[in-house]
């Protein structure tokens, strides 16, 4: 079974690409039809994010910076182009298979947290570590509480905790199954100054202790400027791929 | 951790949240309405055999000229049926030099099995209840044989060769229904002491009488096996054929218990969609993330779907729990003297009840739930983004395969089924076009209001989805109850009619013809009001035009009573009242050419019954008489029988053959304590033959001592008293009632749950608006105002709307469901708008009164 488009990845061997990269993107576009005709979200976007690598997707708001995050994650399926993930050539995987991929690998930090109201601040760590079928759940999801400093809020609700400390929550829920990937979507843009500083700052500390590759979304200038690297998009097109 | 544990843990974590809750409510709810009705329902249905049974003082009755030795069934010989024989006959009872013929019943110790025989102590007293065999050596009489030999209680007279001393009489039996006219009285004896008496011979007529009594499925088993051993002078009877007259009222409450089953069923089916929908939606955040996560569509599935069993089980136990808890209470309220033993609740009806507990679930939450496990996991990022929409046929199919299933099973009835989907549906649509127009109204409205009222109307307007589907909801809710209580009240009121306080309580059988005037004479001078007299002659129906009637029916309706026994025939040029011509014309005068001649008087009554279980002599019998004769023939029987207008019948009266055509259909109301008949003929056909007249009358409570002056000056006519069936009959009429009373106060709370389920459906986008408007600096007190005004515009709209659909409803089911007769109910439409008004302007009050009392920061956090 030959994906339509797989002349875009010619006689290279999977493990052959791995070596480019866990996340590879090539010409990749997408388009939607609305009521007012076809709107390009992206266009023609080209990346290649190796093992380790920290990436800054910056951008002005509705740029297509989080349809980008969605479709490298394999949340979404592009109109055109082609996505490598962990090796794994995503037109080829359906949307269960994608599913199977993610689970365990790849880990979310999310503008609004995300954290599910029902359960406290442990068990919102869990949930991924249950789901990836994790022996060591709970002793990993109390030590990536205590990592992020909120052991002694354990059983509190994310009602309880205020917006610092959710997103708190939601990073060691991001890194606590030892992701290869971890996706950010403006994982400061619902915090204030002084917090957001404070979560970059566990980020990036989370993240380089445990050699994740980090891709993140931003209009953060500063924020961005801590990331090896930077992708800039201009209504959906590529403006500059500057190294750090 | 597998994802069903995982589908209960988060459960468990959610239970605090009070999301699952309304599901559960509505669920509990449901079927603890459900079970409630099903298991009163069935018990009621029950206890109403009961009564049949007692009537025919068995649940089962076979009857045979010759003794039954082998029954084909098991079920006699292992006990699971009571049994009990009576062996019944003709005999002359003497005293002194006076002769009468009595029909003798000579009964075992268990004799009846259902019911109770009452001896009394005096002619026409009440008497107690007592077993119907007497002391050896003697016998219970009915009262009027007393006169006829000049007896009174503690002589003694002779059957045969023995002597018995009267020690009672028999002042009600089971079986009294079952062809009384005619009957010599009756006396009881005890079945060892038949030998003593010598006058069974060889040839002699007995009718051995085999009663049965048990569960109904032994029963249903013990007839399905003995009906085919039967030959055709032997009956089996069931308890409901017992009793005729209660037939119609039986009927009736059958189906409307059925229909509240089914509508309280659909109510909370109505209430746990809406709220399961709202559940979903307040889920896609959640499948999101699982998606995101990495969990894939069928661990997802197996996620939602352990949820659910799990509230169904736990909801559909709790429901069953309060179903047979309020039964169990309604049942020693409302029926603690019809029914002598409680029939037990039984694991079947908890099964029953489990499984559409879990069918209502399904049928109501799974289109829900298959949105919800298609969220794209991109949602995470998108907060927007829709779930993939589910082809709209599938989630037809499945809830409505689920709930056809539900309605079926409750229904049983197939027409109900089909009438009621049908009607469901059309309403449904109805009710939609009629929420839009209402809105649409609502707008000029808005337009001329101000301040708090103007803001109500305004979010009512502004969320027409949300609007329409509350307003559909509450009227649906509101026209259902009143529905039912209209159906209610008018079938109380139709009962009511069908027994007016003076409805005659005697019969008066074997009025000979020169007697007819002096005893009308008799019951004017004693004030007393009685029907016209019938005359009236015994005769089968054996031919249609020219071929036997047998012949004319398939197989399996050639049983039919109506060819077995003797009908009464009589005669008149008035349309007696409590009948009304369905189709053809009343014959009136017209007289037939020829009457026929005169033919010997047919015996004695008793011997003429026997005749009845003879099978009708073979060929097609000679039409004797002028076939122009005219008749008029009961709908029920022309039924039965594919009788139809224009059809020559024959009748065998005696040993002569009358012919005559059918010349109109009449309904007749059976319970209507007059004499009624099945055939009347013109005037003019019958007129020659001996026959002695019947008529009925009304006995107040304080002339019943004329009774006994009047047996004396007519020693040949027999009084049969029909007090006992009528209270009787009064007893089950009050028991429906009451039952029926109870039943609505469930389904009134199935109601309340569909307009709490979906209040709290628009509980969150309410709480998001009053947030913003009172950081707007919107007045508690304007919010509080402008919630009401929606509220009781919605509850108003919605009242006025279920009117005019319980009106054009009662139009339609009046007459075609349960017969009764059109009429207008302008009282309901104050009633049901201001009850709705009221109803969910509380409810909506209470469920939402907290979103205008939270400060707004304290909102917009629990909101995020
Ligand atoms: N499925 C869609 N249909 C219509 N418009 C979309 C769709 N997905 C994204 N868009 C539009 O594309 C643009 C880019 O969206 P997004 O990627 O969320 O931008 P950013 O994250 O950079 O703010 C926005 O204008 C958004 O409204
Ligand atoms: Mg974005």
């Amino acid at each position: 079974m030959t994906p339509p488009d797989s002349a875009q990845f010619p006689a290279e061997s999977t493990s052959a690409l791995q070596s480019h990269g866990v996340v590879i993107a090539r010409a990749l576009s997408q388009r939607v039809t609305t009521a007012d005709g076809e709107l390009a979200i992206l266009s023609e976007v080209e990346l290649a994010v190796k093992a380790g690598e920290t990436l800054a997707i910056t951008g002005a708001s509705g740029s297509g910076k989080s349809t980008l995050l969605g479709l490298l994650a394999g949340l979404d399926q592009p109109s055109a182009g082609e996505i490598m993930l962990l090796g794994q050539r995503l037109g080829d995987l359906d949307e269960d298979a994608r599913a199977r991929l993610r689970a365990g690998r790849i880990g979310f930090v999310f503008q609004s947290f995300q954290l599910l109201p029902a359960l406290s601040a442990l068990e919102n760590i869990l949930l991924p570590l249950e789901l990836a079928g994790r022996a060591d759940a709970s002793t990993r999801a109390a030590y990536w509480l205590d990592r992020v400093g909120l052991a002694a809020r354990a059983a509190h609700t994310p009602r309880q905790l205020s917006g610092g400390e959710q997103q708190r929550v939601a990073l060691a829920r991001a890194f606590a199954t030892d992701p290869e990937i971890v996706f950010a979507d403006e994982p400061t843009g619902n915090l204030d100054a002084d917090t957001g500083a404070r979560i970059i700052e566990l980020l990036f500390e989370l993240n380089a202790s445990a050699h994740t590759t980090l891709i993140l979304v931003t209009h953060d200038e500063a924020l961005a400027a801590r990331c090896q690297r930077r992708l800039h998009l201009v209504a959906g097109q590529m403006r500059e791929a500057a190294f750090a | 951790m597998t994802f069903a544990r995982l589908g209960l843990w988060l459960l468990r974590r959610e239970r605090a949240s009070g999301e699952w809750r309304v599901l559960l409510l509505a669920l509990i709810i449901g079927v603890g309405s459900v079970s409630t009705t099903g298991f009163l329902g069935d018990r009621i249905k029950r206890a109403m055999s009961e009564q049949g049974a007692s009537f025919l003082g068995a649940d089962l009755m076979v009857t045979s000229p010759r003794p039954i030795e082998d029954w084909p069934v098991p079920a006699v010989e292992s006990g699971a049926l009571a049994t009990s024989q009576a062996l019944e006959f003709a005999s002359m009872v003497s005293r002194g030099d006076a002769f009468q013929l009595a029909t003798l019943r000579a009964v075992d110790a268990d004799y009846p099995l259902r019911g109770v025989v009452r001896i009394a102590d005096r002619p026409f007293e009440p008497g107690a209840a007592r077993p119907a065999q007497p002391p050896p050596g003697s016998i219970y009489v009915e009262p009027s044989l007393l006169p006829l030999l000049s007896a009174s209680v503690g002589d003694s007279v002779k059957i045969g060769e023995a002597t018995f001393r009267i020690a009672g009489i028999v002042a009600e039996e089971p079986g009294q229904l079952g062809g009384v006219f005619g009957l010599a009285p009756r006396v009881f004896l005890r079945a060892d002491e038949v030998e003593t008496t010598r006058v069974l011979q060889p040839g002699s007529r007995l009718t051995y009488l085999y009663q049965f009594a048990g569960e109904p499925e032994q029963l249903a088993a013990f007839s399905a096996a003995v009906k085919p051993a039967l030959d055709s002078t032997q009956r089996l009877i069931g308890s409901r054929e017992g009793v005729e007259t209660l037939r119609g009222a039986f009927a009736n409450a059958d189906r409307y218990i059925q229909l509240t089953a089914l509508i309280s069923l659909l109510l909370s089916v109505a209430a746990i969609a809406i709220a399961a929908h709202h559940h979903a939606l307040r889920h896609y955040d959640q499948a999101a993330l699982l998606r995101c996560f990495g969990a894939t569509t069928t661990q997802l599935r197996t996620l939602y779907a352990i949820q659910l069993l799990t509230l169904g089980l736990l909801g559909s136990l709790a429901g069953v729990a309060i179903g047979a808890l309020t039964q169990q209470a309604l049942a020693a309220l409302i029926l603690p003297g019809a029914v002598t033993r409680l029939p037990s609740l039984g694991l079947a009806p908890v099964g029953v009840a489990i499984a559409s507990g879990l069918l209502a679930l399904a049928g109501a939450s799974l289109p829900a739930l298959m949105r919800l496990i298609r969220v794209p996991p991109l949602r995470v990022l998108r907060r927007d983004l829709p779930p993939l929409p589910v082809a709209a046929w599938l989630s037809a199919a499945v809830s409505g395969s689920a709930l056809l299933l539900l309605i079926a099973w409750y229904a049983g009835d197939a027409k109900l089924v089909g009438g009621f989907v049908g009607a469901l549906i059309a309403l449904v649509g109805v009710l939609i076009l009629l929420a839009r127009l209402a809105l649409v109204a609502g707008r000029g409205v808005q337009r001329l209001s101000h301040g708090p009222l103007r803001f109500g109307l305004a979010q009512l307007l502004r969320h027409r989805f949300d609007s329409t589907l509350q307003l559909g909801a509450f009227t649906l809710a509101l026209f259902l109850v009143a529905l039912l209580a209209l159906v209610r009240s008018d079938l109380i009121a139709g009962w009511q009619q069908q027994l007016p306080p003076q409805a005659p309580n005697y019969f008066l059988v074997n009025i000979a013809p020169h007697q007819q005037q002096a005893v009308a004479a008799y019951l004017s001078e004693h004030r007393l009001k009685a029907s016209a007299l019938y005359p009236m002659v015994r005769g089968r129906l054996v031919s249609k035009n020219g071929v036997s009637i047998a012949e004319t029916l398939p197989e399996d309706a050639r049983d039919s009573n109506t060819l077995r026994r003797e009908l009464n025939l009589t005669w008149t040029a008035t349309l007696p009242a409590n009948n009304a011509i369905l189709a053809g014309r009343w014959h009136g005068e017209r007289r037939a050419d020829a009457p026929v001649k005169a033919i010997p008087k047919v015996g004695n009554p008793l011997s003429a019954q026997a005749d009845a279980e003879l099978t009708p002599p073979a060929g097609a019998p000679l039409l004797s008489s002028d076939p122009s004769a005219e008749i008029s023939v009961e709908s029920g029987m022309a039924e039965r029988l594919n009788l139809a207008i224009g059809d020559q019948l024959g009748f065998q009266v005696g040993d002569q053959t009358i012919a005559a055509r059918i010349t109109s259909i009449r309904s007749v109301k059976w319970d209507s304590m007059q004499p009624n008949f099945f055939v009347i003929f013109a005037p003019g056909q019958l007129d020659a033959l001996p026959a002695s007249a019947i008529a009925s009358v009304y006995v107040p409570p304080d002339a019943t001592d004329v009774l006994p002056g009047f047996v004396k000056a007519f020693p040949g006519i027999t009084v049969l008293a029909l007090d006992k069936l009528i209270a009787n009959i009064e007893a089950v009429f009050a028991q429906i009632i009451g039952a029926i009373q109870l039943l609505l106060g469930f389904l009134l709370a199935a109601g309340m749950a569909v307009v709490v389920a979906t209040l709290l459906a628009s509980l969150d986008a309410r709480q998001q608006e009053a947030v913003l408007l009172r950081t707007l600096g919107a007045q508690r007190a304007y919010l509080a105002k402008g919630l009401w005004s929606e509220f009781i515009a919605l509850g108003l709209l919605a009242g006025l709307l279920a009117s005019a659909c319980a009106e054009i409803a009662m139009a339609l089911i009046a007459n075609r469901l349960f017969e009764l007769p059109l009429r207008l109910h302008p009282w309901l439409w104050l009633v049901l708008p201001l009850g709705g008004a009221l109803l969910v302007g509380m409810s909506g009050w209470l469920t939402t009164r907290h979103i205008t009392r939270v400060p707004p920061m304290q909102s917009i956090r629990a909101l995020n």
